[in-house]
């Protein structure tokens, strides 16, 4: 083993050139790690390559970390001449040892705008370090600066080339392999550590600035995400995402979007793009005919918010009555029911300040139950049994004008599948049912939480 | 006990071996705060270096006004509020250039409101905090637009009543705790749903006593901190189980070493140790000088600096 410091310099010198090597090799390295291995073996390097995972054994790091750190800290204090070439073999080493070392990525940040790394690269490094370090705050950063970095390059260029359609094709192919790229090293690091709040709020960060309204993302995402979450259902951080897309997705500026090809294509996807029709298309097919007015379009958009909404409570149900006693499935329960509620009024709102609209074509009025509305009756089929027991409970729930209730295309009523409503009172029925069956105490202490937590948040308001 | 805390932290800086001090480097002006901090609550500030130290933050202020980890690293707010609150310890502000430091975080200061860390541009929360905390120690709040920079923090304010990193991002103690000392230090804590967040930050309670920073995360002696703070802050500190986090914490420490760890049984390190010990301040434990909730520093400290934050009651 080394041990004089000219050994270690030699020693070190030669395991960085090994893993710049490996790169070259391998162009297609997909994780790395430490081997343990407390002794160095002879004649063999430190740095094994085996299929596209590279690992560096334990024994050499204490001597490798050190000196890449102190020759990084000499250089910047100008006392230490490094080529650019070797400034970015150095960090790169660094870096995949300690990726919280800010200094180290800043460089890189500097040898990206004068052109010797290119930002590709810089989103390996970071996608390799996170592999090993899920969390590590600033390679998250460093990854959004140089999304912004190719965003802005990406832009320019949108710009100086607006005319040329070929051109912008290629533009939004990229927003799109980058999304979905970005979206993939976010999953990879939650699943390499629960409720990874980096992650995901970096995932938030990717959605708001490179799919801004965009419903069909936010819709491709709800679905992806599904599985996952149904998978993970103590992970609070995939809860979030799924609340903020719900909440993102009821915003007037995300339907108008949706049904305006127009805003749609300035917004996420330039001209002549495949997604722009994809786009369009995107909200629950809601293509807009010719004659379609703006309370057409609101009517035919809060269909599908509708739908959404019901699509997570009823996965919310599913996974509380699945997995009894997961906080976060009844915290999840609790923004989907508060988003709900405000839309819902916010709607009644609108419904009733201009309900003279007349409405033309494929929308069908839904017929209210009682005062316990929102319950449509399709196909025949009655939710009756549902609005019996709702109605023993429900003195204090408003009436809902069933007429945002749009049953244009949706699929899940053309299998004449009926919706639950979601009322103060369908929640108190879950409520009763959950206590009736559940021995687990925790679901007890949460359902009990929960309840109160309807009473006095959602029950005060006016 | 506290003896062994204090000799924890007095050997902390001189046992590291190359390979701890070079990983934990980036961080190095962080480290030297929760450790003269934690001292100075517990009356050992003396037993520390003053000069050295003094003359290392000089040595890690830059031209541009910002103040880095250590030497030869990059500026960021993160360790420019660190250095300014050991220097308010040592009452020796005038070491370094205080005006570059006030223009430095001017400049970083977005249309928006909210502040980025460094030069680089990543917003956050934390750094609007970062800012006005060391803009409130410095005396010069009035340098920068506070009402922007409170409607920025108040964006990021959710449904719970919790507070994220940035608009639309999930509630966490850690950032609730920067949004409510924000608040606290902008004078505007009424804008803050109190009951509401008080309630979220009650749930972090977990059997053990411990707080955690999210729901079904494990409790930790950092986060009961932030969550303890925050209550206080809001005036709600006795929504929680005051008796029970106090034996959590305490289950924390290592009975032969000194130090805290996260969770009992876990390696000890000078930042748990800090937040172990200003926690159990805030309950009121007396053999250890109080400690204000907004800026985890000694509430003498403060008054002789003449900051006092705000406090719902």
């Amino acid at each position: 083993m080394a041990e004089s410091e000219e050994e270690v310099n030699v020693l070190v010198q030669r395991v960085v050139k090994d893993i710049t090597n490996a790169f070259k090799r391998n162009p297609n390295i997909d994780e790395i790690g430490v081997i343990q291995c407390p002794e160095a073996r002879c004649n063999r390097s430190p740095i094994v390559l085996v299929e596209n995972k590279l690992g560096v054994e334990s024994w050499c790091v204490k001597f490798l970390l050190p000196y890449v750190h102190n020759k990084l800290l000499l250089y910047r204090q100008r006392k230490y001449w490094l080529d650019r070439e070797a400034l970015g073999d150095i960090t790169c080493t660094l870096l995949l040892l300690n990726p919280d070392f800010t200094t180290a990525w800043n460089v890189r940040k500097e040898l990206l705008q004068c052109g010797v790394l290119h930002p590709e690269k810089d989103l390996y490094l970071s996608k390799l370090a996170l592999t090993r370090f899920p969390k590590s705050p600033e390679t998250w950063i460093h990854r959004r600066w140089v999304l912004q970095q190719i965003q802005s390059r990406k832009q320019e260029q949108g710009d100086a080339a607006q005319v040329d359609g070929e051109r912008s094709h290629q533009l939004s192919d990229h927003l799109a392999r980058t999304l979905h790229q970005e979206m993939k090293v976010c999953s990879n690091a939650a699943g390499r550590y629960p409720s990874n709040y980096n992650a995901w709020s970096h995932r938030i960060w990717v959605l708001q600035q490179m799919a801004k309204g965009n419903v069909k993302v936010f819709h491709d995402e709800l679905s992806s995400m599904r599985l996952w979450v149904s998978m993970h259902v103590s992970d609070h951080s995939g809860f979030h995402l799924r609340e903020l897309i719900t909440e993102l997705s009821k915003t007037p500026a995300a339907n108008t979007i949706t049904t305006c090809p127009s805003q749609c294509q300035s917004v996420a996807t330039p001209s002549t793009s495949p997604h722009h029709h994809s786009c369009a298309r995107s909200n629950g097919q809601l293509s807009r005919g010719d004659n379609g007015t703006d309370e057409e379009e609101r009517q035919l958009s809060s269909t599908t918010v509708l739908q959404l909404f019901h699509q997570e409570m009823e996965l919310c149900s599913d996974l509380i009555q699945s997995y009894p006693g997961h906080e976060t499935l009844w915290s999840h329960r609790r923004h989907v029911f508060y988003l709900w509620h405000h839309w819902k009024r916010e709607h009644q709102h609108l419904s009733s300040s201009d309900n003279s609209s007349s409405v033309n074509g494929n929308r069908q009025k839904v017929e209210s139950h009682g005062g316990d509305g929102g319950l449509p009756k399709v196909n025949g089929e009655s939710c009756a049994d549902q609005v019996e027991s709702q109605k023993e409970r429900s003195p204090t729930v408003e009436p809902m004008d069933v007429d945002v209730l749009s049953l244009h295309d949706s699929k899940r009523l053309k299998r004449g599948v009926p919706l639950l409503s979601i009322t103060l009172s369908s929640e108190h029925s879950f409520l009763d049912e959950i206590m009736d069956r559940c021995s687990n105490p925790e679901q007890r202490r949460f359902a009990l939480a929960y309840e109160k937590w309807l009473d006095t948040v959602i029950g005060q308001r006016p | 006990m506290l003896d062994k805390h204090a000799d924890y932290i007095a050997a902390y800086g001189s046992k590291k071996d190359d390979y701890e001090y070079t990983l934990s480097e980036y961080l190095r002006m962080s480290g030297i705060y929760w450790g003269l901090t934690v001292m100075d609550l517990m009356g050992h500030l003396p037993r520390m270096n003053r000069n050295e130290i003094i003359d290392f933050i000089k040595a890690c202020q830059h031209e541009c006004g910002g103040i880095s980890a250590s030497i030869g690293h990059d500026p960021h707010l993160l360790y420019t509020l660190s250095a300014v609150q050991i220097l308010c310890l040592y009452d020796s502000l005038e070491s370094i250039d205080v005006d570059k430091v006030v223009a430095y975080i001017v400049g970083l200061q977005q249309e928006d409101g909210s502040f980025a860390g460094d030069k680089w541009g990543e917003i956050d929360t934390r750094f609007s905090f970062c800012a006005v905390a060391t803009l409130a120690l410095l005396g010069k709040m009035d340098k920068i637009d506070v009402d922007k920079a409170v409607e920025f923090v108040l964006s990021c304010m959710n449904f719970d009543g919790g507070f994220g990193c940035r608009p639309g991002s999930e509630s966490h103690a850690g950032q609730i705790y920067c949004c409510t000392g924000f608040l606290s230090l902008t004078g505007q804590l009424h804008q803050v749903n109190a009951d509401l967040l008080g309630w979220w930050l009650c749930e972090r309670q977990l059997s053990s006593g411990g707080l955690n920073g999210r729901p079904e995360k494990l409790p930790d002696v950092c986060y009961s901190w932030w969550v303890l703070a925050s209550l206080k802050i809001i005036g709600r500190i006795d929504w929680i189980d005051k008796a029970k986090l106090r034996r959590f914490i305490l289950a924390c420490q290592d009975d032969e070493m000194g130090g805290f760890a996260d969770r009992p049984g876990d390696v000890v390190d000078p930042f748990h140790t800090l937040f172990g010990i200003a926690g159990l301040s805030l309950l009121g434990d007396d053999q250890i000088k109080p400690v204000n909730p907004v800026l985890c520093m000694p509430e003498d400290v403060l008054q002789r600096n003449g900051v006092q934050p705000d406090i719902l009651s």
